[in-house]
């Protein structure tokens, strides 16, 4: 892992082997799938969850600094603890926990290579036991939504300039305008299908290899920059509510370097739905 | 039903899905989900000779643990049901049959089998009104 800009963000499931017992850590659990922490966990992690308890439950928005501090000091997480997420899906939801974690500024924050099934594969115990920890005292700054966050508008923009580069990181379905959302399908949908004009497509899951873990640098280096992402320009990465993009956001700032990075988590539900927003549909039924 | 048993529920019918492969003869076959996110579930409907039960339904999918057991769940709810209740049947009741507080943060997880088994229904209703109106012509 030392190949990466910043190794120091990723762990492997060896160092969390040996860190279980560790109080200046806090082993987090992210998952798509919110029954998988019962079936069992790793001994002491705890969960979260991103609608729990990221989202604002009423505004499209995530947790305000005041949540923010109250859901830490309550698992037991203070400024100075290391936090190292994992989860399920490649690590899908436990990036988009960082990212989270990063809007306010938390210093210490890691990804478990490999994620869940990487510690399931090497047969390493899992447990049902829920831990405890003492609370914590967190202080939070107000949230930052300027370095690594981009709204719609600024989107709008930035797909007028050059020397910028957009990812979309759905599937090629999604990208093309073939696939939305089923009929009577409760929420997330959009009305039209497509992509963000000038959005260079790379599915979020080509950066890992088939054991969940991160492919190396000179593989990522050569898909992103195979497709335009270059670390010279200010780059925006979408998907359909921004989790999957921020598993590229992870790559591209940590793994490779690149210095300017947002994650547009609007993304597509916001886009496609959009009056009078520009889209691109290669997909001819 | 508390937190513990809902989850216990929904364990059982992921893990031992009931009513699940492909179903022939079939009605109505419809594809639902999110491929992007990864639930996917695929409804097969028959519905009895009147046009107005259902009869049979399977289920085939892939995907987290609510979406799974919620199909199997459903396929047992709506064995032999008139179709009109189907039509009746709400995404929230969807969500309290499974266990509002473990999947309440999942909906669409949760009601994807029922928004799926719905397009399948209001499916096999358009294909009956273009088998009639060709029956009507054939006839004329």
């Amino acid at each position: 892992m030392a190949e990466y800009a910043h190794p120091e963000v990723l762990v492997d499931t060896a160092w969390v082997a040996e860190h279980l017992n560790d109080p200046n850590v806090r082993i987090v659990e992210s998952n798509e799938d919110i029954l998988l922490y019962d079936q069992g966990h790793i001994p002491g992690a705890i969960k979260i969850d991103w609608v729990a308890d990221l989202n604002d439950h009423v505004v499209r928005d995530y947790l305000d600094r005041e949540h923010f501090e109250q859901l830490l000091s309550a698992k037991g997480i203070g400024n100075d603890t290391t936090v190292v997420f994992y989860g399920d899906k490649n690590n899908w939801w436990a990036t988009y926990a960082l990212w989270v974690f990063k809007l306010y500024g938390h210093k210490d924050a890691r990804i478990m290579n490999g994620g869940r099934a990487k510690w399931i594969a090497e047969g390493h115990d899992l447990t049902k036991e829920v831990p405890s920890y003492a609370p914590a005292t967190y202080k939070a700054p107000e949230r930052d939504d300027s370095t690594i966050r981009a709204f719609r508008d600024q989107v709008r923009e930035h797909i007028k300039k050059s020397g910028v580069a957009l990812v979309d990181v759905r599937s090629p379905q999604e990208y093309s305008g073939e696939r939305t959302h089923m009929p009577e399908y409760p929420q997330e949908g959009t009305l039209r299908g497509g992509h963000i004009p000038t959005a260079a497509s790379i599915p979020w899951a080509q950066a890992v290899k088939e054991d969940s873990t991160f492919k190396s640098r000179a593989d990522l280096e050569a898909l992103y920059g195979g497709k335009g992402i270059t670390p010279d320009k200010d780059v925006i990465a979408y998907c359909r509510i921004g989790e999957r993009s921020s598993h590229t956001w992870f790559v591209l700032t940590y793994l490779l370097g690149y210095p300017k990075v947002r994650n547009y988590d609007g993304s597509w539900t916001e886009w496609g739905n959009g009056v009078g927003l520009p889209i691109e549909k290669t997909y001819q039924s | 039903m508390d937190r513990q048993e809902a989850i216990e529920f929904l364990l059982d019918h992921y893990q031992n899905p009931r009513n699940h492969g492909p179903l022939d003869p079939v009605d109505v076959t419809m594809p639902g989900g999110n491929p992007g996110c990864g639930d996917v579930v695929t409804i097969h409907l028959k519905v009895n000779d009147a046009g107005d039960q259902i009869e049979h339904v399977t289920f085939e999918g892939t995907g987290c643990t609510i979406s799974q057991a919620a199909a199997s769940i459903l396929t047992e709810m709506v064995e032999g049901r008139p179709l009109t209740e189907i039509d009746d049947m709400d995404f929230n009741d969807m969500i309290d049959q499974l266990g509002r507080e473990v999947v309440s943060t999942r909906p669409r997880c949760a009601t994807l089998a029922l928004g799926t088994l719905k397009a399948a229904i209001t499916q096999y209703r358009n294909n009956k009104i273009r088998a009639d109106i060709d029956a009507e012509q054939r006839g004329a």
